[in-house]
């Protein structure tokens, strides 16, 4: 396997951080349209995950969902956890893990898309999730304290950030000892030419 | 990187054909790109 999460490439943040805010201000808009990857009920069915935890979610809160593994297949989070969730979208994992964590648990969502931010804050009321929060925030420079969290979850996110260690070095900061990262994310087994990691319409189409 | 980082027993589960008949599935059969879900742990 060639790790795509762990190699460094050469766009522009800025530039990938607008495309990328452009693709998903659409997937929390038009989640229905035809875009490169599914999305929704039906990918988190695709994906695996537990009907227990899918199922109950009202449609608002799913219908955006467009990650890329399951982020808990590995390790279902304990009661009384606290979670950041990385690039959180319009909340779909979140809400899974504010249910797995309980109500002696929280979850901060993170997301730098001002629709989706806003969409998970609409979510958030509609699911009835006290345990949950969403900050304006990157991966790269998260709105929380040293060692603040038990667990980082993340879906489909560390493929769209550029310098890959500095993402993974912030979730490390974030993160008490002893804590864990878990995360559904792409890796390419086989190698993609240096032009096309270049070419900044193919990181997000 | 993971490793390089400062993580320790990291793990890669099994694959999943995250693009299988979406618009997205020609490039990501081109590059063989699959989804995976990944864990590791900070050290005490």
């Amino acid at each position: 396997m060639t790790d795509d999460v762990t190699t460094q490439t050469p766009v522009d943040r800025q530039a990938l951080r607008a495309e990328v805010q452009t693709k998903y201000r659409e997937v929390a808009e038009m989640p229905d349209a035809d875009f490169h990857f599914h999305t929704g009920r039906f990918l988190a069915r695709h994906l695996g995950y537990d009907p227990a935890w899918l199922e109950p979610l009202p449609d608002p809160a799913v219908e955006s969902f467009a990650g890329i593994a399951n982020p808990f297949a590995l390790r279902h989070l304990e009661a009384g956890e606290r979670v950041v969730d990385v690039g959180s979208g319009a909340g779909f994992d979140t809400f899974v893990a504010a249910g797995q964590v309980g109500s002696e648990g929280a979850v901060v969502g993170i997301d730098m898309t001002p629709e989706m931010l806003a969409k998970s804050r609409r979510n958030a009321e509609l699911v009835g999730a006290d345990n949950v929060t969403f900050r304006d925030g990157y991966v790269e420079e998260m709105p929380l304290d040293d060692g603040w969290a038990d667990v980082v979850i993340s879906n489909g996110v560390f493929n769209l950030c550029p310098d890959k260690k500095a993402a993974f070095d912030e979730v490390f900061r974030v993160l008490t000892p002893g804590g864990h990262l878990q995360f559904g994310d792409i890796a390419n087994n086989n190698p993609v030419p240096p032009e096309a990691m270049q070419d900044i319409d193919l990181w997000t189409g | 990187m993971l490793e390089a980082v400062g993580f320790e027993a990291v793990q890669i589960g099994p694959p999943v054909d995250t693009f299988a008949g979406a618009g997205g599935e020609d490039k990501a059969r081109a590059y063989a790109v699959f989804g995976y879900p990944f864990l590791a742990r900070k050290p005490r």
